[in-house]
């Protein structure tokens, strides 16, 4: 169906059913992906998807959705039927109209490489992982590029396309009964660029060596730590200790424990920090969030007051603020949630080697094994690839499956110094129901936490 | 637009698999006592796989009212990609006799009305609202509901040509109690087949929401403890998962399993676990798999001895086995190793009344745990030691330990079973560390 068509369609049913407002989105996904274990490929497909997600308000929302486009008109009328029967007393924020076309554009279009050229770059990251005591290789690329048209009853018809390329691979060491792996991934809102860019050699032997090492790595200590986190982990700390709390829907239903804490004191001086889906290139980044408001930098905390939500259209309206456009989806078939872009502490002065020699003995923290976090009850937990003992300022012995908590009013206080080394290249993708992707990250930083050690 | 797609295929020289599926979704979302969200959505695809000359190609397409010509392009796009690809390919199942597991389809939930749907969620929201009027302004009430309605088809060029419709309901709460500073949480979650008796679930739901509520808002960190510990089922299904990826026969395959072969002792013998499909009117049952293999019962773990690993087609034909009916996917993706029920069994002991133990009721963060090496530390959501027949309250400890062994300390299990989604397990007594 046509767009035109389509969008005055709307316009006719949001009349019948007396809609204040809606919003559709079209989409069309391109994703190829590839997948090979031990040197044999386990997926290799390229599909294109169309669909198209419906929202429709009158004080509470109705939503459909179709993945069958003949089905597009149906989809507007039922997500309106449903506000209609469904009417409540909420607020939605309602904006001056948009109209842009705003393409992320890549310096080398991942669409324009040969198949066979990245079944070669899976082959040979196969072969540079083998190694003695290496039992598994997996390596993981994936690239997608979604085109979606956006359109409003305010009259904002906001045409995107968002390309994302990610390349992961692991090793598996073995050794008696004992394994251990270690992985890394590579990945932005960019074209092939990003696989020219990486040292295979380096890298691989990197992740092997570590696989290796932990073999020989020592169970980590319990109890409560000074800890130093590399900015990998000093991202998904913040990710689960600050970013999911400060989600303006967690603060609109009373879950999160930040609630009635905008313009408090609730980290140290030293700490700011940013949301800010504007980076270019990172994987969380975007130029549009899925409601048509254009993406915001936002510092969450500033010099240690609680600054800013992460708001979409409608925890915008109840807490009387402007949206930054946080408002995003999985896809097509799902509803905007307020949700994280690229999350990470902003740097201070201190240098790694100052920082070390404030601990008399606490652990040194790499990586990120992901997190979750209870927001209502304000503990949250993560997980870090490997660590070291740190004892009089000195590194010691290599510890393995290190995994913290903490309590989110208390750790932001705890934190004794941040680094001036920041670093944020670390994407993945964060679960709240729905998956979106993110990135992370923030220089050194010591705090305080429970580590969970087996011995 | 099924039988068009097949007689394309037939004129093709290649063996093909479709798997097919349409279905309807509806749920609703209550934030503090208000219906937020309600929404209605519908999905419908097929993927298809070829096999050529030992070379598997996979594509999927959305929707399911396609013209021929559309088909034929999705039929040659897929031919073409096995045609470049070097995913291996072993063939498809081959037909077999299946026994319809009963109790997995509802015609009252197929055919429910979007406003019969929503007058469900209005109860739910009434039944929250009285209780909120009962325990006062302390307590923040949320809650969700779902249906779904799905029609899932398989056929193949080896003669395999089944379909199984199959609907599902769910709801779950969630309460906040906040206070001078102090918070809790509580919540509950459950699954159907059937529309239950739904405002006899709900009462029971609210309830058991609203003593964790006030059990969590009443927890404090504890000091340290090593010795027995009672995991609750919630707990059970959290470190259960980080064993099972070493189940699965891709892992023991590819080697990132702790197990190599059946037959040898892996747990205490008071310990047995089970997956099992055929189960009438379980949320993880099914008639047939993924690949159109029929649903069967396989013992893991039996009385603490490996017994069997999970199998799909593939795997089964690469290492001597027969499929296990494991093959879990939807019309997106190719099939890959899942779990259908998973059932914790073994020697049972009165684990209920207990006057002295130390109880570990939720936990979460167990995606960070090291599946292969089986170390996890995990943050305590709520656990209660029970002294003298009192209940004293924690929260926010972890609960540290290796889930091998874990499974080898398992002493006993407890007499009455919980369901969480498709895990089904009682109470287990076992050894850990909470610091």
């Amino acid at each position: 169906m046509e767009i035109e068509l389509l969008m005055k369609r709307a316009e006719e049913l949001a009349r019948k059913y007396d809609i204040s407002y809606y919003e559709v989105r079209i989409a069309k996904i391109n994703a190829t992906s590839l997948a090979m274990q031990n040197s044999q490929l386990e997926e290799l497909s390229s599909n294109t998807e169309i669909g198209i997600g419906v929202r429709a308000f009158s004080g509470a929302w109705g939503f459909s959705s179709a993945n069958d486009i003949r089905r597009a008109e149906k989809a507007i009328e039922t997500a309106m039927k449903i506000a209609k029967i469904n009417r409540g007393s909420s607020k939605v924020h309602e904006d001056d109209p948009t109209s842009e076309k705003a393409y992320i554009k890549t310096k080398k279009d991942f669409e324009n490489i040969d198949l066979e050229e990245k079944l070669n770059l899976v082959r040979e990251i196969d072969r540079l992982l083998k190694g003695d005591k290496i039992v598994n290789r997996k390596i993981i690329y994936g690239e997608g590029k979604k085109w979606q048209f956006y359109f409003n009853s305010l009259g904002s018809e906001i045409e995107t396309l968002v390309p994302k390329i990610r390349l992961s691979f692991s090793a598996t060491a073995k050794e008696g009964n004992d394994m251990q792996s270690y992985w890394k991934v590579f990945g932005g809102t960019r074209g092939w660029e990003v696989i020219e860019r990486i040292n295979f050699e380096e890298w691989t032997s990197f992740v092997k060596d570590k696989a290796k090492a932990l073999l020989r790595a020592q169970l980590p200590p319990s109890g409560e730590f000074d800890v130093i986190m590399d900015p990998e982990l000093a991202g998904v700390f913040i990710h689960e200790a600050l970013g999911h709390a400060s989600e303006g829907d967690a603060i609109k239903n009373g879950e999160s424990i930040l609630g009635d804490k905008l313009g408090e004191k609730i980290a140290v001086e030293e700490l700011t920090v940013v949301d800010d889906p504007t980076l270019k290139g990172k994987f969380g980044s975007y130029i549009y969030d899925d409601e048509g408001v254009k993406a915001k930098r936002v510092e969450i905390i500033k010099n240690g007051v609680l600054n800013e939500y992460l708001l979409d259209r409608e925890t915008a309206a109840y807490l009387e603020l402007e949206p930054n456009g946080h408002g995003r989806a999985q896809s097509y078939n799902y509803q905007p949630l307020v949700r994280m872009s690229n999350t990470y502490i902003e740097p201070r002065d201190w240098s790694f080697e100052e920082m070390l020699g404030e601990v008399k003995r606490g652990l040194y923290l790499i990586g990120d094994k992901g997190g979750e976090v209870d927001i209502a009850n304000g503990t949250f937990m993560f997980g870090a690839k490997e660590g070291y003992l740190i004892e009089n300022g000195e590194i010691k012995a290599h510890i393995r499956d290190v995994a913290l908590s903490g309590k989110i009013l208390d750790v932001l206080k705890n934190i004794k110094a941040i680094g001036k080394d920041l670093k944020i290249e670390f994407p993945g993708y964060c679960g709240k129901g729905q998956w979106v992707s993110v990135d992370d990250g923030g220089p050194h930083v010591l705090t305080k936490a429970l580590v969970g050690g087996l011995l | 637009m099924i039988d068009e797609l097949i007689r394309i295929l037939n004129h093709k020289n290649v063996e093909w698999e479709i798997y097919w599926e349409a279905g309807r979704g509806s749920s609703f979302k209550i934030e503090r006592g208000r219906l937020e969200r309600a929404q209605r959505k519908y999905h419908s695809g097929i993927g298809l796989r070829i096999g050529y000359k030992g070379r598997q190609g996979f594509s999927y397409i959305t929707g399911l009212n396609h013209d021929r010509a559309t088909l034929e392009k999705f039929v040659n796009r897929t031919i073409k990609l096995a045609k470049v690809s070097e995913v291996p390919f072993l063939g498809f199942a081959k037909e077999s006799k299946f026994k319809r597991v009963k109790g997995l389809h509802d015609r009252k939930i197929e055919e429910l009305s979007f406003e019969d749907a929503i007058e469900y969620a209005k109860v739910l929201l009434e039944k929250e609202k009285e209780l909120k009027e009962e325990i006062g302004k302390a307590y923040t009430l949320s809650g969700s509901l779902a249906f779904g309605h799905a029609v899932d088809g398989i056929a193949n060029s080896n003669g395999v040509e089944k379909q199984e419709p199959s609907t599902a309901m769910s709801f779950g709460l969630y309460i906040i109690k906040r206070e001078m500073g102090k918070n809790g949480s509580g919540s509950y979650y459950k699954g159907f087949r059937n529309i239950p008796d739904f405002e006899e679930e709900l009462s029971k739901g609210l309830k058991s929401a609203l003593r964790d509520a006030d059990l969590s808002f009443n927890a404090k960190q504890e000091s340290g403890f090593e010795g027995e510990v009672v995991l609750e089922p919630h707990t059970a299904v959290s470190i259960i998962g980080i064993l099972m990826s070493n189940l699965y026969a891709d892992n023991v395959y590819h080697k990132r399993s702790r197990f190599e072969n059946p037959g040898v002792d892996v747990a205490n013998e008071a310990f047995t676990l089970i997956d099992d499909s055929t189960i009438e009117g379980k949320l993880g049952s099914y008639s047939f798999d993924g690949e159109g293999n029929p649903s069967q019962r396989t013992v893991l773990i039996e009385e603490g001895i490996l017994k069997s690993f999970l199998f799909d087609e593939y795997y089964a034909k690469l290492m001597n086995a027969k499929s296990t009916g494991n093959a879990v996917r939807d019309f997106r993706t190719t099939p890959h190793i899942g779990t259908s029920n998973l059932i914790v069994d073994g020697r049972r002991e009165d684990l209920e009344d207990l006057d002295n133990a130390v109880v570990i009721k939720k936990v979460f963060g167990e995606h960070t745990a090291n599946p292969i090496s089986g170390d996890f530390s995990l943050t305590v959501e709520l656990g209660y030691k029970i002294e003298d027949g009192e209940l004293k309250p924690f929260k926010d400890n972890m609960f540290v330990g290796n889930v091998f062994e874990v499974i080898k300390s398992i002493n006993a299990l407890g007499k009455k079973e919980e369901e969480l989604g498709g895990f089904i397990s009682p109470r287990i007594l076992t050894f850990g560390k909470i610091v």
